[in-house]
């Protein structure tokens, strides 16, 4: 893979190179601002899904999960050339993955199809990212940078990155490239009945009753899991990005993106069931006691090629059209197909009808609920990492104002957008979304 | 997988070579609906999916890290 990236580079490099030698001296004196005015986007979306192979509980049991996640985006030119770029979010979700880590705390049977309704329910995911693009005079060449941070209850995630990209052939042509690095620290968080094995028991840091009715336990006694916690609490991601777009007619641009993804430490999630198929089973209420964690390779590698077409069709119609394959050293390979076709209804009206299908191979490690033996290596019963292939439908309608005739303030709205998605697997597994945003300009202070 | 990267640069050769657009016959591929990103409001699309899915990046989203996802 660092052979390839390389020869890409050198490709990108030698491109540059000649086409300096052709560049046109067509690079006009007047210097427009790369953004006209400070911009603002609050976006928001409600998300649900169910199914009925949760990794928390081995592979069998409720994937309920809601999400709501109001988001802010402010883009502030700070001269003609340059424009920071502030995102900041909350993610305020509740999930039968992160209540059942602790089956135990409710007020009913603890039940794999049925989510705790205890403390653990519910959480919070932050995340603050900042980002800095400057652009050259003639506007031909653009870098940036970014720090991101983010935290949820169990993961925080510090992460770094930049981008430069080059336009030329009278901006026809743009080649990129991008790197980014995050470096992520878990809170391990076992599941509560293997906590008392590595130490970890008692009241956790929100007060809740981490106490296990040990009195019910059925099925095999003693339970007496050989079970070890992890060491490594990191999991570092490293990313390179190259991108290729080009004008191909009047009416029709392309474009070409390749990633190239290494991460290493904790990739397993310490939180997620497995049942060995020769293990005895052992069961308080109806809720089956974890033998293990799921335990994944401490490397992964990555890759992903994309591509995007898109044509005017005529004033009314555009068809955008994507694709991606994917493949990495965990055994899976993965096809993404996508069209959106975008109705112009009336000058201020356009509809969104979208379609997307997306297939995956299973990763070497993974096996259904009691599948796995305790002598594997590595094992995994989270169904995301299954075989599937899923449906993905769309719908949207947008409102634009080029003349942003409603203010609010300072504020002048420029669009509004809402779209709805539905996502079906081949499996139990549903998940419905709601997204909504809203785009103002607004006057200096 | 190399034979596939390298036949991708060579196509993307001969894309470079097609005729250069002036900028005054780009009123079509200024059509907001025409770029060749996403929109703001997609970014939850994808950030779901790279929770849900093992397949990620090549889309300006998420390629891995920055989340518990996959």
């Amino acid at each position: 893979m660092k052979k390839l990236s390389t020869i890409i580079i050198m490709v990108l490099l030698v491109a540059e190179g000649s086409a300096q030698i052709k560049e046109q001296k067509q690079d006009t004196l007047y210097k427009s601002r790369v953004l006209e005015s400070t911009e603002i986007d609050i976006l928001t979306s409600y998300y649900s899904q169910d199914g009925d192979n949760a990794a928390v509980s081995g592979g069998i049991g409720t994937e309920k999960l809601t999400d709501f996640t109001p988001t802010i985006v402010v883009s502030i030119p700070l001269n003609d050339d340059d424009v920071l770029t502030l995102d900041a979010g909350i993610s305020s979700y509740t999930s039968a993955s992160s209540s059942n880590i602790n089956p135990f705390d409710g007020d009913h049977e603890a039940d794999p199809f049925q989510a705790s309704s205890g403390a653990s329910r519910a959480d919070l995911y932050t995340n603050v990212t900042g980002s800095f693009s400057h652009s050259s005079d003639d506007r031909n060449r653009i870098w940036s940078g970014k720090l991101s941070l983010s935290n949820e209850f169990d993961y925080s995630s510090f992460g770094f990155g930049g981008s430069y990209a080059w336009l030329f052939n009278e901006k026809n042509t743009e080649l990129s490239i991008n790197g980014n690095v995050y470096l992520d620290k878990w809170k391990l968080l076992y599941p509560v009945e293997l906590r008392s094995f590595t130490g970890q028991m008692g009241d956790d840091e929100d007060g809740e009753d981490e106490r296990i009715p040990w009195e019910k336990i059925t099925g095999h006694t003693p339970y007496n899991p050989s079970f070890n916690g992890f060491n490594d609490e990191s999991r570092n991601s490293y990313s390179l990005g190259l991108g290729f777009s080009q004008i191909l007619s009047k009416k029709l641009q392309g474009s070409l993106s390749l990633d190239l993804v290494r991460q290493d430490g904790l990739l397993s999630t310490p939180y997620h069931r497995i049942y060995f198929g020769d293990k005895p089973d052992s069961f308080i209420e109806n809720f089956q006691l974890a033998d293990d964690v799921e335990r994944l390779p401490g490397i992964r590698s990555k890759l992903a090629i994309g591509g995007r077409l898109n044509y005017y069709l005529n004033e009314t119609f555009v068809a955008r059209t994507y694709y991606r394959y994917f493949t990495d050293d965990w055994g899976i390979n993965s096809h993404t197909a996508s069209i959106e076709i975008p109705i112009k209804i009336s000058d201020k009206f356009t509809l969104y009808p979208s379609y997307r299908f997306y297939n995956q191979t299973a990763a070497d490690y993974f096996a259904p609920y009691e599948q796995h033996l305790s002598t594997e290596k590595y094992y995994t019963s989270d169904y995301d990492l299954s075989k599937f292939s899923s449906n993905q439908y769309g719908f949207g309608v947008s409102y634009t104002d080029i003349y942003t005739k409603l203010r609010l303030w300072k504020l002048h709205m420029k669009s509004i957008d809402l779209k709805f998605y539905r996502y079906e697997r081949n499996s139990s597994f549903r998940a419905n979304m709601v997204s909504f945003g809203i785009k103002f300009t607004m006057d200096d202070l | 997988m190399r034979k596939k990267i390298i036949l991708l640069i060579l196509v993307s050769g001969f894309l470079v070579s097609c005729t250069a657009v002036k900028e005054y016959e780009k009123v079509s591929l200024n059509d907001p609906d025409m770029a060749l990103a996403t929109k703001k409001t997609d970014r939850f699309e994808t950030n779901f999916q790279a929770y849900r899915e093992a397949a990620s990046g090549a889309n300006g989203g998420k390629t891995g890290g920055g989340c518990g996802c996959n």
